[in-house]
């Protein structure tokens, strides 16, 4: 027979365990603490970028990040990374990333040809937390 | 003559005016201007090739409204790139332009200049303006033979100066929204 403490811990841990599932592993609301940095005071690009938001790094993790993207009102939206073709080629892999919310609804990835920060020819990896982030972001 | 005839031949005189090349005058600031698509999948100026007569200005205007560009000359002055301008000609680099932010250049020396956009330049975004023209414009100086350390995306962008000087401005190709 089960304590009356272990077994009130336990019920607590089972029910603790769905909340886990979906716990923000980054603020909700912008913006993030440090190390991240608001990416346009860090290099020359716009607040806002379409389709990415406004978008939060800790320089460290460069160029694969992640990439935190925010909402014009402030709601983590997105978890993006970006990955450089030349080093994707010469073999180098990016493991173990973080996510931003481990609420993920869907997940684009595509090309891009640079940009200030990550100037080499990437892939973008976004992973949108809830079905309304990408039109939040779209502009 | 008659005035059926005239009409005629008033219209057609005002069609080939309009679409003869012509060279840009200095009259005022020209526009070149960075673009990208939505993602960031390409990126160019339009035009990528233009015409212009010494003393021309020219207006470098970023339109891309998620990335930042800039138009810099191949200069060894500015990151110690090859000299792809006229000798005499003074170098620039716009440094980089946030979206409607712009640049402007007045080109006085005669030749081929080819600039480029520093975070895009793998990507092929670079631009050619020729000021002048050969055997009419004493100088003129064409492009270098030599590729130097340039990506063989940029070199493959740069339009033939005989495909500027006969059409005007070379617009980029389908591929890409203008």
């Amino acid at each position: 027979m089960l304590r009356p403490i272990p077994l009130l811990a336990a019920g607590l841990l089972l029910g603790a365990l769905p909340l886990l599932a979906t716990a923000q592993t980054a603020p909700d609301t912008a913006p993030p603490a440090a190390p991240f940095q608001k990416v346009s005071e860090l290099v020359t690009l716009p607040d806002f970028l379409p389709g990415l938001g406004t978008l939060y790094v800790d320089p460290a993790s460069l160029p694969a990040g992640p990439f935190l993207g925010y909402d014009h009102d402030g709601k983590l939206s997105a978890t993006i990374y970006m990955a450089p073709l030349e080093d994707l080629e010469g073999g180098s892999a990016f493991n173990d990333l973080a996510v931003g919310s481990n609420s993920v609804t869907s997940v684009d990835i595509y090309y891009n040809a640079g940009h200030p920060g990550v100037e080499k020819p990437h892939v973008h990896v976004v992973l949108y937390h809830d079905m309304a982030a990408k039109a939040r972001l779209a502009e | 003559m008659n005035r059926r005839m005239l009409i005629t031949w008033g219209v057609a005189l005002l069609w080939a005016a309009q679409v003869r090349p012509r060279r840009a005058t200095a009259a005022g600031p020209l526009m070149i201007e960075m673009k990208g698509s939505l993602r960031g999948e390409k990126v160019w100026f339009v035009p990528l090739g233009l015409a212009v007569d010494p003393g021309a200005m020219i207006r470098f205007v970023n339109r891309d409204a998620g990335n930042s560009h800039t138009a810099t000359a191949y200069h060894p002055d500015i990151l110690d790139r090859p000299q792809r301008i006229p000798n005499g000609a003074q170098p620039w680099d716009s440094d980089l332009l946030l979206p409607d932010e712009a640049f402007e250049i007045t080109l006085t020396v005669p030749g081929v200049y080819d600039l480029y956009c520093q975070p895009h330049e793998h990507a092929g975004m670079v631009a050619r303006i020729v000021v002048g023209r050969p055997g009419q414009d004493p100088g003129w100086q064409g492009p270098p033979a030599e590729a130097g350390d340039l990506p063989e995306a940029a070199l493959a962008a740069f339009p033939p100066v005989d495909d500027i000087l006969a059409q005007g401005a070379v617009m980029p190709g389908p591929g890409e929204k203008t």
